[in-house]
């Protein structure tokens, strides 16, 4: 079922070098590139249907197309890499086995929206990633594809490495532009859009790694080429993070549509030690959990993900098992977004605190049916009402726990 | 004037200022958008999420009103139930954490979150679960005492410091709920307009050491008063009570806008002049050295000034306009000498490029405006000659020193008018005292030259007479403020259109 167009060198020796990477055809395509238009490979972007691979699911293409014409400020773009939602782990494949990859998106990116300045923003904690790609970066200023003329061509770009200081906000975009200007990371209200008022108050677009990484496939074979594969609406292929209880967790990559549960069958080896399965989140914890019911209708694709009132989100797949205890389990949760909460909105400051203690008591056996449904009505009174959708993050899927395993709750409570 | 535009507010069609915040676009029409982060001083910062309103059919439906510009045609909803559970639900995360120690909060009274509760909240707590806890009473410095309990981390405090004075000593440290404002260790609040947090919170979080549980704010009278720290003019709220059996006392000066002058604020020095309209103040009135009734004070110095063979008359450049001109006119009158040196006013270098002058004189310019010298030359040469100096509350001790004054004084007697005892008032034969700016009304030009007016705020127990009604007691032709100005407008073709009951709240700026 795999299909490798992304990872394609990731099983090659020191496919990370840049000697190894160019002899299995990293940056054979700026000649091509330097020879369109950028408008043209706009176009081509927006023709291949690529979604962007942060969560959102937004086209790639279509996201360059609102930087403002005729400006006369800086361009700027930023990868968004991380990566930081619990279950997702894909980006940091690409940072450390296919670095050139990346790099070799960003020049094709950049030729496209005309920037010359690329901030890469990488999580606090891949230390080990940073410098992997670091020592790419610094392979790829000394082999000419980064710095005053890109290939030989007439085109300046820098590209620097910006690490966060673990946070997990600073992925929402806007945070991730204030982290990088030195200020403490929360989001911006919107408008204006980082496409018109982003970095340093100049247009800027945001993408993730995995959305950069797979131009360089796109401009070397094609957009049918990548639309080959994957859905009409969502075409191509995503990096899978498959964890949880499963027998063979780990990263896949897959064209968009495959059936859930096949996947999680036939790549993953089924739920671990055959037991039953209790559901699946089906992209990163924010997503809204499936029942097995739900997950077997279910494919990998944005639409069939939005009929079942969840999100195909960043790919990060976590199977549950019969065992999981699923008030513990939305503990957890809260636990992560409580403290990732930037504390700036009052909904969710407040709270996010408010709902951990309450979930708290009822997991020590305090806990009422009021807790439960004050719970319950939490989720509908923080949700949307800030400035990012970091509470909507951890609101979402508890609401569909409380929903869909109420009887777990009230047997805490009874 | 601003383009205007019309919007509907909860179906009511409104015109109101064209690109303004809805915030402050609808409140200039009386609708009252509930915010606790947003002050027009410090623009929009969408944290506390009290403002957001429906806009039916916009997109997104929902926004936060201080980042949203009034456009015309919007159909803003405010009443409509889902907005009201929003406004509820936000008011209930708000107070989840907070203490409810409304009983022995300076705040209660004047707090946002009190008064939002009533209107907008109204339900019981639903907090079973321990609440957060935070630093209490943490001393900033500058007299500003937080508590972190109480903060509802709007961050006001912090956007203060950062824009208006540039100083930045506090910041929102941690995230989540345990975001709290804080300073850095060591550094505590270093500027001359701190105290101004304690007016911008919205809560009980920022209390001034000097205020703090001397009084419940609902006893408080709030009249509308003019700063005379300095030359600025800043406008004020001057909070004063009467307790059962005692005397008016002011218990704080808070700042009052005024786009002209001061905008928002004012300095912590400015506010706490209040002060010296409560503490040594001249009660006793005093003739031939040694204490008498208030009479026979202004009976002697009627008395002194007839007898006089040369008098000079010092007036302060604090003086209302009308006190000054009233002591000019009488001056003329009696054949004194008018004068106005005051150097001592003046510090060098004190000011700042915001609102402190360097002149602590409030009505300097009224000095200019009637053409009374105010030179050391004029005052010394007079000096030379005179047997009588009469100070009409001319802190005249702040221009020399002992000596010097002693030796300017030589054997002239001193007469002096004065409302606060110092020095000169000790050495005075004949001391009597006057009101304080707080205690009558009149007018005065600050150092930009803007006409202000400003109105009795305390009426005393026994209340102490204004500088004209003193003249007019020891002959001077002018009984009150009416005749003065009348006199005024004839003397000084400046103020010749100026109608003293229709100076704008805004002040007056005098052309020439």
């Amino acid at each position: 079922m795999e299909v490798k167009l992304l990872s394609a060198r990731f099983d090659i020796e020191d496919g990370h070098k840049i000697e190894v990477a160019k002899k299995n055809g990293a940056y054979a395509t700026l000649d091509k590139l330097f020879a369109m238009e950028p408008g043209e490979v706009i176009e081509e972007v927006k023709a291949s249907g690529l979604r962007g691979r942060g969560g959102a699911g937004f086209p790639t293409g279509l996201k360059w197309s609102f930087l403002p014409k005729g400006l006369d400020k800086p361009v700027y773009l930023a990868v968004n890499s991380d990566e930081s939602e619990p279950a997702t782990f894909k980006d940091r494949y690409i940072l450390v086995k296919d670095p050139h990859m990346l790099i070799e998106g960003i020049i094709i990116c950049c030729y496209a929206i005309n920037s010359h300045d690329t901030y890469i923003y990488i999580r606090g904690e891949y230390v080990s990633q940073a410098k992997a790609l670091q020592a790419a970066i610094d392979e790829a200023y000394a082999a000419g594809y980064l710095g005053e003329k890109v290939a030989g061509h007439d085109f300046r770009l820098d590209v620097t490495v910006h690490r966060g200081a673990g946070a997990y906000v600073c992925g929402e975009e806007t945070a991730l532009l204030e982290s990088i200007e030195g200020k403490k990371g929360q989001p911006r209200s919107k408008p204006p859009f980082p496409a018109v008022e982003g970095l340093y108050g100049c247009p800027t677009i945001i993408n993730n790694v995995q959305s950069i990484g797979s131009l360089p496939f796109i401009l070397t074979n094609g957009a049918d080429a990548y639309k080959a594969h994957g859905t009409e609406k969502s075409p191509g292929t995503h990096l899978f993070g498959i964890s949880g209880l499963v027998e063979k967790p780990g990263m896949y990559e897959l064209p968009l549509g495959l059936p859930l549960m096949e996947v999680i069958e036939k790549v993953a080896g089924g739920v671990k030690g055959g037991k039953k399965l209790k559901g699946v989140i089906p992209g990163g914890s924010s997503t809204p959990v499936l029942l097995p019911e739900e997950a077997a209708t279910t494919t990998l694709d944005y639409e069939s993900m939005a009929e079942h009132k969840t999100m195909f989100g960043s790919g990060g797949i976590v199977v549950l098992d019969e065992d999981v205890d699923i008030v513990k389990l939305v503990k957890n949760l809260i636990d992560f977004y409580h403290h990732e909460s930037c504390g700036q909105c009052t909904p969710c400051r407040e709270g996010l605190g408010w709902m951990l203690k309450i979930v708290k008591k009822i997991i020590n056996g305090d806990g009422t049916m009021d807790d439960v449904n004050l719970l319950r009505e939490l989720c509908d009174n923080i949700e949307m009402k800030t400035v990012c959708v970091l509470s909507a993050a951890c609101t979402m899927p508890v609401r569909s726990y409380l929903d869909k395993f109420r009887h777990e709750f009230e047997a805490y409570v009874q | 004037m601003a383009e205007m535009v019309k919007l509907f507010v909860n179906g009511q069609e409104v015109e109101v200022e064209s690109g303004k915040n809805l915030i402050d676009a609808v409140s200039a029409v009386g609708i009252e958008i509930p915010h606790l982060c947003y002050h027009p001083a410090l623009g929009a910062d969408g944290n506390c999420r009290m403002c957001l309103v429906g806009i039916e059919d916009g997109r997104p439906p929902l926004v936060p009103a201080c980042k949203t510009p009034a456009a015309e045609g919007m159909k803003v909803q405010l009443d409509a139930e889902h907005i009201k559970k929003i406004q509820r639900d936000v008011m209930e995360l708000e107070l989840i954490n907070h203490p409810t120690d409304c009983p022995i909060c300076d705040q209660a009274g004047e707090c946002s979150l009190q008064d939002y509760y009533m209107k907008y909240d109204g339900q019981e707590s639903r907090m079973t679960v321990p609440q957060v806890k935070k630093g209490k009473k943490l001393d900033f410095g500058c007299g500003v005492v937080h508590d972190q309990e109480r903060c509802v981390v709007c961050g006001r405090c912090v956007r203060f410091t950062r824009e208006i004075t540039k100083t930045g000593e506090l910041g929102i440290v941690n995230r989540t709920d345990a975001a709290r404002v804080n300073i850095f260790p060591g550094q505590p609040l270093n500027n001359r307009y701190a105290l101004n947090v304690v007016d911008l919170c919205p809560v009980g979080a920022m209390t001034s050491t000097d205020f703090r549980f001397k009084q419940r704010v609902w006893f408080l009278s709030k009249e509308k008063g003019i700063c005379h720290g300095c030359s600025k003019g800043c406008n004020i709220f001057i909070d004063h009570n009467r307790e059962k059996y005692k005397d008016e006392v002011i218990y704080r000066f808070r700042p009052r806008l005024n786009e002209e002058v001061n905008g928002y604020f004012i300095c912590d020095e400015g506010r706490m002049t209040y002060k010296w309209e409560n503490d040594q103040r001249l009660i006793t009135p005093r003739a031939n050295g040694s204490e008498a009734i208030k009479s026979a004070a202004v009976d002697s110095l009627r008395n002194a000034i007839s007898q006089a063979s040369k008098a000079v008359f010092l007036v302060s450049p604090s003086s209302s306009l009308e006190q000054q001109f009233a002591v000019k006119a009488f001056a003329e009158q009696a054949g004194a000498t008018v004068l106005g040196f005051s150097d001592g006013y003046i510090k060098a270098g004190d000011g700042d490029d915001y609102l402190i002058q360097d002149d602590k004189a409030a009505n300097r310019a009224g000095l200019a405006l009637l053409g009374i010298d105010a030179t050391r030359e004029a005052f010394e040469a007079a000096m030379a000659e005179a047997d009588l100096l009469v100070s009409f509350d001319n802190a005249l001790g702040c221009s020399y020193d002992q000596d010097g004054l002693a030796k300017v004084l030589g054997s002239c007697t001193l007469a002096v008018i004065a409302t606060n005892s110092d020095s000169l008032s000790e050495q005075a034969t004949i001391a009597i005292p006057t009101a304080s700016y707080s205690e009558y009304s009149g007018s005065i030009i600050n150092c930009d030259n803007i006409l202000q007016a400003f109105a009795r705020a305390v009426v005393k127990n026994d209340p102490p007479e204004d500088i004209v009604e003193i003249v007019n007691r020891l002959g001077g032709e002018l009984e009150n403020n009416q005749q003065v100005w009348a006199a005024l407008k004839k003397a000084v073709p400046t103020l010749a259109e100026v109608e003293p009951e229709q100076i704008p709240e805004q002040g007056l700026a005098l052309t020439s």
